[in-house]
């Protein structure tokens, strides 16, 4: 009797049906949410920015980049031009400066890194203390004191000339006089120069290095078929090694190939301003277009296409937004960007085209011997690798404190392989070598990769602190640049874009390498 | 001595030694391991190792192709003294085939990868060649479908008849199974089982380190009860359940069976 029944166990179906108040609503909840703090970062942004640039524009500072093509009247200690000409070049050079200073850090930490973290983890006695000594000392002292102390070192060298009367007057000293100097003003050393042939050059060594993996290739292929062993590095290498000593002396016969990037220059110049706008605005919404399709890919399966969620929709919608905020960019907010962007392609073919066609005597590469200059340095022209005692101190107190990380990472990375790996590969024949290149480096490498992305965008980061020293990096030229035309602001968008692009780039390259090593799993 | 002959039927006897251990000791910082092992496996003899937990089963078998190394005594493998010298060791470890308790396959590698590594690496044979071998004993082994997958998209049972065939790949005279059952669930251990049936069919030598003692039972030529790192009994299958020797032997049985 469905009466007797008690009515509070019997599902409400009406209940159920019923839409909740949209108070409630989970669903609507989270699109208020959502769409409430993207208005309120745009909104908070907005404010701040129209009252800084309203408050300077009330002192008589307006904000805007017209400084930067403006003369710098500025000179830096060192970079690829210490006396710019405008203070766009000025930061340009300290950007250089910046970049040269990461690079070389985290290629010379990671090697270093490496080194001392296999050292920590060998049987020998003397290399294993000495490692851990170098790491335990180094990663417990702040980066800044290190390279302070590199500085305090590097500047109590000899001096560069010898200016005391009573022994040589004026006589050049260092370990090496013409060849290698070591003193307070810096280290420097004979160096190679891309020389007017170097392009032409690098034409054989493109052509000459695509031929070797061809052949390489095919020499892998056959070996797959009979086995044992084959010249698989050997012969590709001679081949490139020809391609390298031939070009070398016959270099010029390619210099026609200027007139392809000549050409190329004045079609690049000839696009007209609306045409690229289109182009920008169709290629902004083909981005757009393309990354919803394939994100609806992801979402498909045999079974058909998942229920999307309402995250998925306003991921998708934001991408929508995003291709049209472009396009207001290109039309609106900056109209000569289009122009920009043509003037600028067409320089790159222009300069490409001027490296080609030069003469029959066109080496590609020229040796220099270090030059001084007044008791200095010489900061242009055909000189020799120099790295000033600012860099100096900056780039040894990266490296070695990074350095001590980064052997960390590793020995963590490859203690992480169960020994059971090491044990089958062993089991199976393969020598220590193999065992290390084909199991147990691939494995660490998994478990390395994410921290030493962190470490490469520390280094980065670090270079920053060059301004304790007076090294003439972005911080510090643009210090210089808004102590001078008081536009901090525009300063501080240039600094933050530049730290922004660099350390994204490092992510993305640790994120593509990440990916291409991730182990599948159920 | 005595014990070793009473176990051995003439016709075994007869056939030439492929591992011969005399006197083998090994301590583990103070702790004996091993305190002086003497046995011999004949060619194309199944010897089953059997013994509680800790008594030097798994370090004996180890010391056989050099994981672990022997501070007394002689180990043979196939007419090669194992030594500190590394060509011998090389030569042994490509000719004895391992299975450990924990599958050990390499993660970062498919199945076909897998099998395939040692061949071309260490047997300097054509892909194309090691390529048609791998397949081979996948089909052997019961799953060929499974060849282009990585070895954790695998059950426990499968990843183990993997290892198996990467181990003959390598074409050993010699198989060491390290407990190749006990991380197994049980529905999956009569399949590896079933595998090594089979190959003890095909005549291969084995030593197999088991607590399958229905395996024990039905393959086995020899069983050797281990305890405290010594040899207590070598004894055939049938003497050995229904007949053991030694009170030790006895007392392990009516423990487990």
């Amino acid at each position: 009797m469905a009466a007797a029944t008690p009515s509070s166990l019997v599902p409400d179906r009406a209940m159920h049906h019923k839409r909740p108040p949209f108070w409630r609503n989970v669903g609507v909840l989270k699109w208020v949410v959502q769409i409430v703090v993207l208005l309120l970062v745009i909104g908070a942004f907005w404010f701040l920015s129209t009252q800084a640039l309203s408050n300077l524009d009330d002192k008589g500072i307006p904000v805007d980049y017209n400084w930067m093509s403006g003369p710098a009247n500025i000179q830096l200690g060192e970079g690829i031009d210490t006396v710019p000409n405008s203070a766009g070049r000025a930061l340009w050079s300290g950007m250089v400066t910046t970049l040269r200073l990461a690079g070389a850090g985290i290629v010379a930490s990671t090697i270093l890194g490496v080194l001392i973290g296999l050292a920590r983890l060998s049987n020998n006695w003397l290399a294993n203390r000495a490692a851990g000594t170098f790491i335990e000392t180094l990663r417990n002292i702040p980066v800044l004191v290190q390279m302070l102390l590199w500085f305090a070192i590097l500047t109590s060298l000899g001096d560069l000339v010898n200016n005391d009367p009573e022994t040589a007057a004026n006589e050049e000293s260092g370990p090496i006089p013409g060849w290698l100097y070591i003193s307070k003003k810096g280290i420097s050393l004979p160096r190679f120069f891309w020389a007017d042939g170097f392009y032409q050059w690098l034409v054989f060594l493109i052509v000459g290095g695509a031929i070797a993996m061809f052949v390489r290739r095919r020499i892998q292929a056959k070996q797959n078929l009979v086995g044992g062993t084959a010249p698989t590095a050997s012969v590709p290498l001679a081949i490139f090694a020809a391609f390298a000593v031939v070009g070398w002396f016959i270099n010029p016969v390619v210099g026609g190939i200027g007139n392809v990037f000549d050409a190329m220059e004045s079609a690049w110049g000839s696009i007209p301003e609306s045409g690229m706008r289109i182009f920008l605005s169709v290629a902004a919404v083909a981005a757009a277009a393309l990354w919803i399709k394939r994100f609806l890919d992801s979402k498909r399966s045999p079974a058909g296409l998942a229920k999307l969620t309402d995250d998925d929709y306003f991921r998708m919608i934001f991408a929508g937004v995003a291709a049209l905020a472009f396009m207001a960019f290109a039309w609106r907010v900056w109209p000569g960007g289009a122009s920009w962007l043509i003037n600028s392609g067409s320089d790159f073919w222009g300069w490409l085209g001027d490296k080609f066609g030069n003469g029959r005597n066109a080496r590609p590469l020229d040796g220099m011997r270090p030059t001084i200059n007044e008791g200095r340095f010489s900061n242009y022209g055909p000189t020799g690798w120099t790295m000033t005692v600012f860099f100096g101190s900056l780039f040894l107190g990266l490296v070695l404190y990074t350095a001590s990380f980064i052997a960390e990472i590793v020995r963590g990375g490859i203690l992480a392989v169960p020994k059971g790996q090491t044990e089958a590969a062993m089991a199976l024949g393969l020598s220590r070598v193999q065992a290390l290149r084909k199991v147990i480096l691939p494995q660490a490498f998994r478990v390395i990769m994410p921290p030493l992305g962190n470490q490469y965008l520390n280094i980065t980061k670090n270079t920053s602190l060059a301004i304790a020293v007076g090294l003439s990096d972005v911080v510090q030229v643009g210090q210089t640049v808004y102590n001078k035309n008081n536009q901090t602001l525009a300063v501080f968008g240039i600094w933050m874009a530049f730290y922004l692009i660099c350390s994204l780039t490092i992510s993305a390259i640790v994120n593509f390498v990440n990916g291409r090593l991730a182990i599948v799993e159920r | 001595m005595t014990m070793t002959d009473t176990a051995l039927s003439e016709e075994l006897a007869s056939r030439r030694d492929m591992i011969e251990c005399v006197g083998v000791k090994k301590w583990f910082g103070d702790f004996q391991a091993l305190g002086g092992i003497d046995l011999t496996v004949k060619e194309q003899e199944v010897m089953v190792v059997l013994g509680p937990s800790g008594s030097g089963k798994s370090t004996l078998i180890r010391c056989i192709n050099r994981l672990e190394v022997h501070q007394e005594g002689t180990i043979v493998v196939d007419g090669i003294e194992l030594t500190n010298d590394l060509r011998n060791i090389d030569k042994i470890r490509s000719e004895v085939g391992m299975v450990f308790q924990q599958f050990n396959l390499f993660p970062h590698l498919t199945v076909i990868d897998n099998i395939t590594l040692a061949p071309i690496w260490v047997r300097k044979k054509s892909k194309v060649e090691a390529l048609r071998v791998a397949r081979e004993l996948l089909e052997r082994v019961g799953i060929p479908e499974q060849a282009e997958k990585f070895p954790g998209q695998l059950s426990g049972g499968q990843q183990q008849r993997v290892a198996i065939a990467r181990s003959l790949a390598m074409e050993p005279n010699i198989m060491l199974f390290d407990e190749p059952t006990s991380a197994l669930d049980p529905e999956m251990i009569s399949e590896v089982l079933d595998v090594m049936k089979g190959l003890a069919e095909s005549g291969m030598t084995m030593v197999v380190v088991t607590h399958e003692m229905g395996f024990a039972r039905e393959v086995a030529d020899r069983l050797v009860f281990m305890e405290d790192g010594m040899v207590v009994e070598i004894n055939n299958p049938e003497d050995f359940f229904t007949n053991p020797k030694s009170e030790r032997t006895q007392l392990f049985l009516s423990q487990i069976l």
